[in-house]
């Protein structure tokens, strides 16, 4: 198994994973997504809301906002000695305390911790008008995407097959498939269809190409063929904020090595 | 207000808003804004193209 990137921000990644089966591929997605923990707002304490959105809609926008995530200063709730009673190893508390006329924004959220804060300052939650009040107090912790998505560090996270684009005797670079392609990866080289240089991997595999060839009347097999690599995968990851992509494949990856072995301990148990 | 994050793909979206707004009222081109804002997905584009603000017109009955 390989992992090779094409690039790697920390806001999104972009690899390709060799050597693996679709199982693994699929099954490290879902541990991106769902497993690897994030920091979220989830209880409020609202002294005052004078502000036009209810208290509800008020807390649900808290509860979006990316924090950032120090995955390795602080426990899970669900794991915690407290027993999710919430003590300052797994918990965060947020203060804030405005009064308009203003925009609030998660800038005015004031973390008791000096890692975990709000991603974004500038992210507007409510507008308040002249003698209107917010004050609240907030506890965040981590917990998993599956239990709701504002735990996920991720946004998109997804992978296609690598593609394989080749074309036999029978083209005659008549051109009809350049045109219909949506990602414009196509072109003739000569009597026959070529790839622009390092388009190869914006292909969506939509088959168009094929369809189009089929089209121009060349018998029951189009002279393109679009065919997908099964041990090869092209992932796209994009992070919400709260942990940079980076940290979000390793964790993830992580999540898999300690199920594996979990299993493995397991089925030794048995076995005697 | 404008939603934090986008409904489908959960990228925060909301501090793109004040931006997006001052260059449409400028009478700019949406498509252009929306490229430079960085919103590269149509579930991101449309969550500020069809935002309507109504958070002035709840004010005035707290
Ligand atoms: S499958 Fe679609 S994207 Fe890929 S080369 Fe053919 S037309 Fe273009
Ligand atoms: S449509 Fe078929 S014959 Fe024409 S260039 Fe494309 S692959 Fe070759
Ligand atoms: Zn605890
Ligand atoms: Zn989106």
């Amino acid at each position: 198994m390989k992992i090779e990137f094409s690039s790697l921000e920390e806001g999104s990644a972009s690899f390709a994973l060799d050597d693996a089966s679709i199982a693994f591929a699929n099954a490290l997605r879902r541990a991106m997504i769902s497993e690897v923990m994030a920091f979220a707002i989830e209880d409020v304490k609202i002294y005052d809301n004078a502000s036009a959105l209810f208290d509800e809609i008020l807390t649900h926008r808290l509860g979006l906002i990316p924090l950032v995530t120090d995955p390795d200063s602080f426990v899970p709730r669900s794991k915690c000695s407290c027993n999710g009673a919430g003590c300052t190893r797994c918990t965060v508390t947020l203060t804030m305390s405005v009064e308009g006329p203003c925009m609030v924004t998660s800038g005015d959220l004031i973390s008791q911790d000096s890692v975990v804060r709000p991603a974004l300052d500038n992210i507007p939650i409510v507008k308040l008008e002249k003698n209107q009040k917010v004050v609240i107090e907030a506890q965040a912790y981590m917990e998993r995407g599956m239990e709701h998505a504002k735990w996920s560090p991720t946004t998109i996270c997804g992978y296609k097959n690598y593609p394989i684009i080749t074309h036999d005797d029978r083209c005659d670079g008549c051109g009809l498939c350049v045109e219909v392609c949506p990602k414009e990866i196509l072109l003739v080289k000569g009597s026959a269809i070529g790839l622009k240089d390092g388009a190869l991997e914006s292909c969506s595999l939509c088959r168009l190409c094929e369809q189009a060839c089929l089209n121009s009347g060349i018998g029951d097999e189009p002279a393109i063929h679009i065919k997908m690599d099964d041990r090869r995968f092209l992932f796209t990851v994009e992070s919400a904020g709260a942990l940079p992509t980076v940290r979000i494949i390793k964790q993830g990856l992580l999540f898999l090595k300690n199920q594996s072995d979990e299993l493995y301990e397991a089925l030794s148990e048995i076995r005697g | 207000m404008i939603p934090v994050r986008c409904f489908t793909c959960g990228k925060v979206i909301s501090t793109a808003y004040e931006e997006y707004k001052r260059r449409r009222d400028e009478n700019e081109d949406p498509k252009k804004i929306l490229d430079d804002l960085g919103m590269d997905r149509y579930c991101c584009r449309c969550m500020l193209l069809t935002h309507k603000e109504i958070i002035d017109e709840l004010n005035p009955y707290q």
